[in-house]
């Protein structure tokens, strides 16, 4: 399953512009479902036939960014955030637009207080020595995303945007497995949920399933001094509980506590203070839409190295699996 | 039939932290049914009450008034039985040290959230302020025994039993919004005694605390010629701005603003005038933050109408308001409602 997160990690798809990843899972998935579709927005909809309950399994496909807002003189780029950027955590990344060229973050060295600093004080620098340079490398508007590999290490991976292409990855290699059952089921991999949900809005317009579950990351409080929660690496996927998005309904929530127990799968309960997923939009959909979540453990999200451990996504998939038996 | 006063005791001391609600759910549809000609709950937990119009060809007036309430959820149990929690909507950190609590695990358990004796506190941190992940929730028991009975995710609820008060003022832990139910009832209450023509439907909405979730569900559910939303706007005290305060016992504040409806509200306020029912202004220049935000902008939009019943120390376990207040709001939707142009 390695090879499918690398593969995924590696495709360039910030919010708004994931036909990358679009194009990849749907080569992936091609004779695998009955039916694969796009809407509008850029949601890209596989769909397995089934006579019985319709689930909705949610995985955006949309990773985190810069976009160009202005081109100086001097050749170097302003940038805006797409998504939540922190200042300090993207300080001399290296970031990669669509067309390959690469930057780096730096910021103006004038600040007498690092903690300060703010995006409008930073600025990429691609190299470019005058605008007419730069301006034959990116366009106002262009965006970038962490140039950043994938590493698996002891059991563990190291990548950028494993928020959230290792939600996209378990709902491939569970489309792939096609566990059995006579329920409907929709691969759904949404466009836009880091600027706001947005995806999964207009996706659960179209399909209105009975229930819905959005695969994602959640943080971890097993690194020093971090804030406290009670969710570890490698313990287990976590079954949401509550998000700044949605409280989980307590079908969705128990059916997912049952079926983990059932098949002896490891599971941690999951309540994050700040930070929404696709079932904060959804679940408010067409009247309403029991939804919940399923997310796997990461540390260090929003990083170009966010950490998190096969054996969490590798349960994950199980989970799902007889969820939707 | 149960006097307001009662009612609204009586629906201030259930529990339904947002997103808890199914354990109140029962209650509400009861007190509808005694009014309605149907009443059921939704998937969400809403309740959901039609008491029909005569016309044969009814419009539909929606009433929506949330009934969850703030609290806490437990995020952890540590080794020595202590609870950490974090809030459910828009809970005050400062409010809350030394409440006395109810954490619904496997059954609801008394507890308290424990603050650290004067004494103790390093004289450096005395003047800084408490954060929740500072402070713990004790139910007294082991670590082990703890983990018996609370699952993280459990709600906790604030002890806080209404308290009436003098000059018809009742104090509680959740008159934000339970006396906008109150005022549900009171509407239907004056309803049966006029004749109306439209269809009314009357919903007790869920998670409101959380983002209008309940609200966004019903007024797609239902097909609303016209909504009218009943909630809490802030009372006057000390030290409050006068344009966004209300005084207790002068009546509903009729919203008037950008997201609500010109001319119902113009005739809303002539209503008043005329029946000498007791009104005031709420200028509200944004989206309210009440459920007109989501019927506003439901389906294809839904004019709305916003009524206020003005409730002091919103968001603490001591909110207060006039029993008067929630009266005049009923019969002034009542009126409105049995009112419009045939």
């Amino acid at each position: 399953m390695f090879e499918l997160i690398n593969k995924l990690a590696g495709a360039y798809g910030p919010s708004g512009n994931e036909k990358q990843v679009s194009a990849l899972i749907r080569s992936i998935l091609k004779d695998k479902v009955d039916e694969i579709r796009e809407d509008a927005l850029g949601n890209l909809i596989c769909v397995k036939k089934g006579s019985g309950k319709k689930f909705m399994l949610a995985a955006h496909m949309d990773q985190i960014g810069v976009i160009v807002t202005f081109i100086d003189d001097k050749g170097f780029l302003r940038f805006g955030n797409i998504g939540g950027l922190r200042p300090q955590v993207i300080l001399g990344q290296r970031v990669v637009f669509e067309n390959g060229t690469t930057g780096v973050i730096w910021y103006e060295e004038n600040i007498d207080d690092i903690k300060k600093l703010k995006l409008d004080k930073m600025y990429i620098d691609i190299g470019a020595t005058s605008r007419e340079e730069a301006e034959g490398m990116v366009k106002l508007g262009d965006q970038a995303v962490y140039a950043a590999d994938t590493k698996l290490q002891n059991g563990k991976i190291i990548s950028k945007c494993m928020d959230n292409r290792i939600g996209c990855a378990i709902l491939v290699q569970m489309a792939l497995n096609s566990p059995k059952t006579e329920n409907e089921i929709y691969y759904v991999f949404t466009a836009q949920e880091e600027v706001g949900l947005r995806g999964a809005r207009t996706a659960a317009f179209g399909i209105v399933p009975d229930m819905a579950l959005a695969v994602d990351v959640t943080g971890t409080g097993d690194t020093p001094e971090s804030k406290p929660m009670a969710v570890r690496l490698g313990a287990g996927p976590t079954i949401k509980i509550k998000d700044a998005s949605v409280i989980s309904h307590p079908a969705v929530k128990d059916r997912l506590i049952e079926r983990a127990k059932s098949a002896n799968i490891p599971y941690q309960f999951e309540i994050m203070t700040f930070g929404g997923t696709d079932a904060g939009s959804i679940h408010i959909t067409a009247g309403g839409i029991p939804s919940g979540g399923v997310s796997v453990p990461t540390r260090h999200i929003h990083s170009s190295a966010e950490i998190v451990d096969m054996k969490d996504v590798e349960n994950a998939v199980e989970l799902l699996e007889h969820f939707v038996k | 039939m149960m006097h307001c006063g009662e009612l609204i005791i009586k629906l201030s001391d259930l529990r339904a932290v947002s997103g808890r609600e199914n354990e109140a759910s029962d209650a509400i549809a009861e007190v509808f049914r005694e009014y309605c000609d149907e009443v059921y709950i939704d998937g969400f937990y809403n309740v959901v009450g039609l008491k029909k119009g005569q016309a044969s060809e009814p419009k539909n007036i929606l009433i929506t008034a949330h009934y969850d309430e703030i609290g806490l959820i437990v995020t952890d149990i540590e080794e020595s039985g202590f609870l950490r929690f974090a809030p459910v909507g828009g809970v005050d950190v400062k409010t809350i040290g030394a409440m006395e609590v109810t954490v619904h695990g496997k059954h609801d358990l008394f507890g308290v959230i424990g603050a650290k004796a004067p004494h103790l506190i390093d004289p450096a941190d005395k003047d800084k302020a408490v954060k929740f992940e500072d402070m713990r929730i004790d139910i007294g028991l082991s670590g082990e025994k703890a983990k018996e009975l609370v699952t993280i995710g459990d709600m906790v609820s604030f002890n806080s039993p209404a308290q009436k008060m003098m000059n018809n003022r009742i104090a509680g832990k959740s008159l934000d919004n339970r006396c906008g139910v109150a005022a549900i009832v009171e509407t239907l209450k004056e309803l049966k005694k006029l004749n109306h023509d439209d269809n009314v439907y009357v919903v007790a909405t869920v998670q409101e605390e959380l983002g209008l979730i309940g609200a966004i569900c019903a007024s797609y559910r239902i097909d609303a010629d016209l909504a009218i939303v009943i909630d809490v706007c802030h009372g006057d005290m000390p030290g409050t701005p006068a344009d966004s305060s209300f005084p207790l016992g002068k009546g509903t504040a009729i919203g008037i603003g950008p997201i609500l409806n010109r001319e119902h509200v113009k005739a809303m306020i002539k209503l008043a005038k005329d029946e000498h029912i007791p009104y005031q202004i709420d200028p509200e220049t944004g989206d309210t933050g009440t459920e007109a935000a989501a019927h506003a902008v439901a389906k294809e939009g839904i004019p709305v109408i916003l009524l206020s019943i003005p409730s002091k120390y919103m968001h603490t376990p001591v909110e207060m308001i006039s029993v008067d207040d929630v009266i005049a709001t009923g019969r002034l939707a009542a009126r409105y409602i049995a009112g419009r142009e045939k």
